[in-house]
């Protein structure tokens, strides 16, 4: 089954099923506490998503909505050999993201 | 809009988010891939493993080097993104394809239905 704010559930095994519990039983009932707010993803290969959570699934697939997607590079000085982190930001309306480039689910990180 | 023909496959996309993009067949998208290539075009085709066959495509490569192809699929495990274009409405669409899918499940209901998997079912 996933999850969507509001008063929708229509999955299969839910139809005959009584409403969503409201206690966390287990970890993907934190990331059901996060959903419509804004969170931070981690995923593979150095990037990282800034957005509100619309949905997720088992697969943790999910609809993020106004996303922020930072990229992570490191280039190496030639000179210096010095890593140098440069990030590529870049804005998206509204995302699906398929869920095993998922590594990790937070609230937004708070600076200071 | 077709739902597939497989039981395993309904049962799959309706549990999962899959059944979203299965929505927006039809529409004209952009999907990411794993590899930072990017293909642009219309989504002709979803399937619960989130394969993808797009039409009128605009691909870009890692490089971004463009090229237009006729028809692209891509295999879902190298999806990486899909865009969802803004005038979509995601409730009503997951909604509407649920109901494609209860649809077919109820097919014949004259005789009780398709008898598909559902976890309540008695045994006779």
């Amino acid at each position: 089954m996933f999850e969507t704010p509001g008063k929708f559930e229509m999955m299969a095994d839910e139809v005959e099923q009584q409403q969503t519990t409201n206690t966390v039983e287990e970890p993907l009932d934190l990331i059901r506490l996060s959903l419509d707010e804004r969170i931070y993803v981690k995923m593979r290969n150095d990037r990282e998503l800034r957005g509100r959570l619309h949905a997720y699934d088992q697969h943790l697939n999910m609809i993020l909505g106004d996303v922020e997607e930072t990229v992570t590079t490191i280039e190496i000085d030639e000179e210096t050999y010095e890593e140098i982190y440069k990030s590529t930001k870049r804005n998206i309306p509204m995302l699906f993201v398929r869920g095993d480039g998922v590594v990790l689910v937070a609230p937004p990180l708070r600076v200071g | 809009m077709e739902v597939t023909h497989s039981i395993r496959e309904r049962t799959i996309a309706e549990n999962s988010l899959v059944i979203l993009l299965q929505g927006l067949q039809g529409h004209v998208t952009t999907v990411e891939l794993r590899d930072e290539s990017s293909a642009r075009g219309r989504l002709v085709n979803v399937d619960a493993f989130m394969n993808v066959r797009l039409e009128e495509v605009d691909y870009c490569d890692r490089r971004g080097r463009p090229s237009k192809v006729a028809e692209l699929f891509i295999t879902g495990r190298n999806v990486r993104y899909v865009h969802i274009p803004d005038h979509v409405d995601i409730m009503e669409t997951i909604q509407t394809q649920l109901k494609k899918i209860h649809r077919v499940r109820n097919f014949g209901s004259r005789h009780g239905g398709r008898k598909e998997y559902t976890k309540k079912t008695p045994r006779k």
